[in-house]
């Protein structure tokens, strides 16, 4: 098992150059290859930075003090993605259990007027803020499908096994998804 | 190998380099869908140096892991 850690932390090291010399070794070298990635989907999920600061350096914490939980078939990224939607969850729910009312996903994504043509930007000024209003509309599945198979190294199936579905489920919600993001992106020009 | 490209013929190809050409001409950016327009942002997000310094100072002020007490009982 800790080989298996001590590979990782060898892959991730090779992928990324020392970039926090403050955090203990075997932290160090996951934080520097998957930071980013931990990052983006805590900012783009939870919708607030301050957040998702607190999100990614939870997330590490929790990974260092679980370290020895790491199983060897499981890759670092997928493992580090585990504990950071488990945790982005929690954030999530606790304030939208107080704010706002449920609703069926099937329904609310069917009342999206879809979009299907190429995403154009005029003004990359506010770029983040119409991606984040727009990844707002969404149910909360199909924003962390998006933020999820947007990481190029993850596959569906991977994306699958973190939300709890098969590759095909993921295929079919992620077409509904695109459109819906679409159609949303198109209305915060 | 995910990305699933609409413009699957070679006219279509065309035309969207076409798009692009024109697109980047104008200063105007062009993604083939929201996972390309995603990845754009990620790459364009930093991570705010404050929370490694945050883990360091968390990690240097917590106790160290408590051992499981059948691993004692091994040594």
């Amino acid at each position: 098992m800790e080989s298996s850690m001590n590979q990782a932390c060898t892959e991730a090291q090779s992928t990324a150059a020392a970039e926090s010399p403050l955090l203990p070794a075997e932290l160090s070298a996951l934080y520097d290859a998957y930071s980013r990635a931990i990052y983006y989907l805590a900012l783009r999920f939870l919708g607030d930075s301050q957040k998702a600061e607190d999100a990614t350096h939870d997330v590490f914490l929790k990974a260092l003090r679980h370290l020895d939980q790491f199983r060897a078939e499981a890759s670092a990224r997928t493992w580090l993605y585990r504990i950071a939607i488990n945790h982005c969850k929690n954030v999530r729910s606790a304030w939208h259990d107080r704010h706002v009312l449920p609703s069926s996903d099937n329904e609310f994504i069917e009342r999206i007027p879809g979009g299907d043509s190429p995403l154009r930007i005029l003004e990359t000024k506010e770029l983040g803020d119409r991606i984040q209003r727009a990844l707002d509309g969404l149910p909360a599945e199909y924003r962390l499908l998006l933020l999820l198979v947007s990481d190029q190294e993850l596959s569906y199936q991977e994306a699958g096994a973190l939300t709890g579905q098969s590759a095909d489920a993921v295929r079919g919600k992620l077409f509904r998804a695109r459109k819906a993001f679409a159609g949303l992106f198109a209305k915060t020009e | 190998m995910k990305q699933q490209n609409k413009f699957s013929t070679g006219r279509h190809q065309e035309q969207a380099a076409g798009e692009q050409t024109a697109a980047a001409n104008s200063g105007a950016l062009e993604f083939q869908s929201p996972e390309e327009l995603l990845r754009h942002d990620a790459a364009q997000t930093a991570v705010p140096p404050e929370i490694a310094r945050r883990l360091s100072q968390s990690i240097a002020e917590s106790p160290p892991p408590r051992r499981p007490w059948w691993r004692k009982l091994l040594e």
